[in-house]
């Protein structure tokens, strides 16, 4: 009892921040960032919605950062998924140098990595394509380590009776692993929307039409350089945790659901 | 039982079973075709550019006028600049802070929130939370709780008789005012790593335990721990790659101050590349950094056999 | 052993993939912004058009492409925190857009650094004509014209009339110096009502411009030193701290808060404010009374201007279109019309009838203030490392302001910082 007491507490802790951004998004203007905060303030309303609407292309932006983000998922999971098969069952020389190689992607702050990129782009003539907003995202050198932890964790005597069925590790990747690891994709997804989701960076620099404009780009719009709308800068968070919610409650279901029903239980 | 990485790669060159050769060109393709959909994009797209910012570091560049060679001016420089050293003390300090306390406090949220229990789903949701919130939005409400003068939680410690510290204003205490925020943002990051590992764990072992007359502590300690290395090693590793290179929250929250107290790394290789024009010092300030940070994970990596226990 | 199901999965996962990477690829094919037939496309840069002025800038290039119907003007922007970023990444792989925003304290960097584009060469007999001198001399550089003026702002001293009243104090007047600005602010200066008499940021941008009320000078007039740890910057450091804890809230009591004093001045507790001209949007429906006046000097007057001006990269292979497009948003009156109509800064032309416009909004009522700013006007000073000097002075002054420092101590130690910049 006392534990769920404290957990209950904590939830409102960490809920705390995004009701105070929801509350801000529909305060009007002129009262948004008192010190101390309005939790109930007066003339509660949607404008900073429909100033949303208004200042930009919003759907359009939503749509691109939408699409953009599940094609990375997709991919990211598809090339990660393989590339932890091959770490975790598949021995071949030079394997442990290799995974370092790849973990040491994970190395470099992106900021140095930005300017090379961006000449590298612009020398296959790929500057303002969204192959080029994708192409850097499709591998995750995280998502690979994740789910080579997860692979080694399954238990070996599962593939190695398929083995004995004679199964290549086409099969027993497909039919055996992947679904043992249902729990570590599902967290995985999360991980790779969130990142094409959030990504900010490399956006900025390679996009310039603004038809390619994806969500923080739209929303560090709402920035000027000496005044900032709070209210509407607001509401573009709410809106954008949002699908990221959603994803995490559907990833969730696949999480206990595959527990149910892998028969590890 | 599988082992690491690194000893099962040599047991493979060493195999005493000689495979006829058709076996070993189709083992290779194999092993070619599950890497080569990561490796390439992963080569074009971060190995390219890994080696043009080598190449930069060897060079003095403002990204506007064109490239002069240096040689090795920029490292030796930099290596030489107290400015270098505070920004890895300060990075070493975030790390020394925030590790421990977003891990324990991931685990403690991981076992609690593991056991079923009614709104258990809303709970991992909530907790959750914090972790998709942008950091604008996270640094505005923290500043607000931390106000020296009118936040929440000194007004909480005044009603205690303790005087609340400065917090972001006071140099000594900008750095824990950060990792205090940073690790309440990831805690949602390391529960949710930890309880697909914890859901990994057969729930028979906790069972036989129990009939077997172990404590709750004996069961931890001796069952959900050990089983739960792998994950624990994946939370460590990726969470000093992480914290090695911390910059939005000190962006948003500091911008490196109050009297450079929170100046990090890559804040610093930040403003070196964009703000002053210095792109070949950065450059060669993130190599540096990725020495570091390379050291630190092969050590691990080195380590893990001692103590990480897979499948 | 599991299902089939999640096989099936997977193979639909690996074909969406097969299909997005078609998608993706036909959506690199047919992205490329086609000029129209004959037409010339000149793109545009600008980090001052977000977020409030995009419209306000689209009538422009209407206006524009409607008298240079072979000219297509494709706009680009940027919140001004990223868009040295992004120009920065684009002049590095040589895809600079052909014309872009510099703000004044930026310009230098980019002209010395020979990226911009020369308009003398490209103006032909077309020189741009009624804008201010002191405008268009800014943006020259080594007597070359390297971009022109479009827009500028300047700062002021906005004041609560309500609470000077109530405190029985007549309001400021443009004749104010520190000392009676200092005086009003004690007497209002209400700390149990959290009232506080006085705002003024201690930074760079303060710093030069109060160095320049006491009389002294930022640098040297060959430019290869500082000359501001003098009696004038000690005056002037002196005068900008001592504010902080007893007219002005402490570092501590604002905690970093996002537009601490814009929420200060709106809820009615904070009688004077060092601001821009860019405020008095945000101002329109505030339940007092407010006003402006040129700020206080010490021995002299001196006003912050915000200047920002178009450039032409050096390497547009559209150099005609561009200047012509820089001149119209320069000094058309179009431009200026619809800049002073929505309030989006100032047009920097000469022609008073036009500036008139400005004048006949009713708030704040001393408009004339913002022009009478501009007969003494501080200048930033600007270097080659100017990102790295300002960020300098600013730390030591906080240093200063938050008593980690003497006032002497940290002057002397930015002197020595900046010192160092210039090489």
């Amino acid at each position: 009892m006392a534990r769920r007491v404290l957990l209950v507490l904590g939830a409102l802790v960490m809920l705390f921040p995004f009701a105070w951004m929801v509350i801000t998004s529909i305060t009007p203007a002129g009262s948004v960032l008192a010190t101390p905060p309005d939790f109930t303030p007066d003339g509660a309303n949607l404008d900073a919605y429909r100033r949303l609407l208004d200042t930009m292309p919003f759907w359009r932006i939503l749509l691109n950062s939408l699409w953009i983000g599940v094609a990375s998922t997709i991919l990211q999971l598809v090339t990660s998924a393989m590339a932890a098969y091959a770490f975790a069952r598949l021995p071949f020389p030079g394997r442990g140098a290799l995974f370092a190689v790849y973990l040491a992607t994970l190395m470099v702050p992106l900021q140095v990595l930005i300017v090379p990129l961006f000449i590298e782009m612009r020398t296959v003539n790929l500057i303002d394509t969204y192959f080029a907003v994708l192409a850097p995202t499709v591998a995750s050198a995280f998502g690979v380590f994740l789910l080579r932890q997860a692979i080694a964790q399954v238990p070996k005597e599962f593939d190695e009776a398929a083995v004995l069925d004679g199964a290549g590790h086409f099969r027993i990747f497909v039919f055996i692993v992947v679904p043992l690891i249902r729990p570590a994709l599902a967290t995985f997804a999360i991980f790779a929307f969130m990142a094409s989701w959030n990504s900010y960076l490399w956006p900025l620099v390679i996009i310039k039409s603004p038809e390619f404009m994806t969500l923080p780009l739209g929303l560090a719009e709402l920035h000027g350089r000496f005044t900032t709308e709070w209210n509407v800068v607001m509401a573009g968070s709410v809106v954008s945790v949002l699908p990221i919610i959603v994803l995490y409650l559907i990833a969730q279901k696949q999480v206990i659901a595959s527990v149910a029903q892998s028969g590890l239980k | 039982m599988t082992l690491t990485a690194t000893r099962q790669g040599r047991r493979s060159q060493g195999s005493p079973v000689p495979r006829p050769r058709g076996r070993r060109w189709r083992h290779a393709l194999t092993v070619a075709v599950f890497l080569l959909p990561s490796a390439i994009p992963l080569t074009l797209f971060t190995l390219v550019p890994m080696a043009g910012s080598l190449w930069t570091s060897l060079h003095e560049w403002d990204l506007i006028t064109p490239m002069r060679w240096v040689g090795l001016d920029n490292y030796l420089t930099l290596l030489a600049d107290p400015e270098t050293h505070a920004a890895f003390l300060h990075t070493l300090y975030f790390i020394a802070g925030y590790l421990p306390l977003v891990y324990a406090g991931g685990l403690g949220l991981a076992m609690a929130l593991n056991r079923a229990m009614r709104g258990r789903d809303v709970l991992r949701a909530v907790y959750f939370l914090p972790v998709v919130t942008s950091w604008v939005v996270v640094a505005l409400m923290w500043k607000w709780l931390l106000n020296p003068a009118a936040g929440i939680v000194n007004w909480t410690l005044g009603l205690l008789g303790v005087e609340g510290p400065g917090w972001w204003t006071d140099p000594s205490w900008a750095m824990p005012s950060i990792i205090l925020a940073s690790a309440w943002k990831d805690l949602g990051f390391v529960m949710i790593i930890l309880l697909a590992g914890l859901q990994a764990i057969p729930k028979e072992y906790h069972e036989a335990a129990r009939v077997d007359g172990a404590s709750a502590w004996q069961r931890f300690r001796s069952i959900t721990l050990p089983l739960l290395s792998p994950s624990t090693f994946f939370v460590i590793v990726i969470s000093l790659i992480n914290g090695f290179q911390v910059f939005d929250q000190v962006h948003v929250m500091t911008g490196g101050g109050p009297a450079g107290s929170t100046q990090v790394v890559v804040e610093q290789i930040y403003n070196l590349t964009f703000r002053y024009g210095r792109a070949g010092a950065a450059s060669a300030l993130s190599w540096l950094l990725f020495a570091v940070v390379l050291l630190v994970t092969l050590v691990q990596i080195r380590a893990q056999r001692r103590w990480v226990n897979y499948g | 052993m599991p299902k089939e199901l999640p096989a099936k999965r997977f193979a639909a996962a690996v074909l969406a993939t097969a299909l997005l990477a078609t998608a993706c690829a036909q959506g690199s094919a047919t992205k490329a912004p086609s000029a129209e037939s004959g037409k010339v496309t000149v793109r545009y840069f600008t980090f001052s058009a977000a977020p409030d002025h995009v419209k306000d800038l689209d009538t422009i290039v209407a206006a524009f492409e409607k008298e240079n119907p072979d000219v297509d003007v494709v706009v680009e922007t940027a919140p001004y925190d990223q868009y040295f970023t992004k120009l920065q990444t684009s002049l590095a792989g040589g895809t600079a857009p052909d014309t872009f925003e510099l703000n004044y304290e930026n310009f230098v960097t980019y002209a010395s650094a020979g990226s911009l584009l020369d308009l003398g060469s490209v103006a032909g007999d077309e020189p741009a004509a009624g804008l201010a001198a002191e405008s268009l001399n800014a943006f020259k550089h080594d007597g070359k014209q390297f971009a022109l003026p479009a827009s500028f702002s300047t700062v002021v001293l906005l004041y609560n009339k309500d609470l000077f009243d109530k405190a029985g104090i007549p309001a400021p007047t443009a004749d104010w110096t520190w000392a009676e600005e200092q005086a009003a602010a004690e007497k209002l200066t209400d700390k149990k009502a959290g009232v506080y008499g006085d705002f003024q940021p201690v930074q760079f941008f303060e710093f030069y411009k109060t160095l320049k009320q006491a009389g002294g000078e930022f640098l040297t007039a060959d430019g290869t030193k500082t000359a501001f740890n003098s009696p004038a910057g000690i005056k002037a450091t002196t005068w900008l701290v001592s504010k902080v804890g007893k007219t002005m809230p402490t570092e501590a009591e604002i905690g970093g808060t996002a537009d601490y004093d814009t929420n200060l001045f709106k809820s009615g507790k904070l009688a004077m404010w060092h601001n821009g001209i860019w405020q008095f949007a945000g101002l329109k429906d505030v339940p007092f009374n407010w006003d402006i006046v040129v700020e206080p000097g010490d021995t002299s007057k001196a006003s912050a201007v915000f200047h920002n001006a178009v450039a032409a990269s050096a390497t547009t292979k559209v150099g005609k279109q561009a200047y012509a497009w820089a001149k119209f948003l320069s000094s058309s009156p179009v431009a200026a019309t619809t800049r002073i109509q929505s309030s989006w800064e100032l047009p920097p032309v000469s022609d008073q009838a036009v500036l008139a416009g400005y004048l006949k909004d009713p708030k704040p009522a001393n408009r004339q203030a913002v022009f009478d700013s501009l007969n003494a006007i501080a200048l930033p000073p600007v270097i080659k490392r100017q990102q790295e000097m300002q960020d300098a002075v600013t730390q030591e002054l906080t240093s200063a302001a938050a008593g980690r420092k003497t006032v002497e101590q940290a002057l002397a130690d930015a002197a020595a910082k900046v010192d160092a910049l210039l090489g």
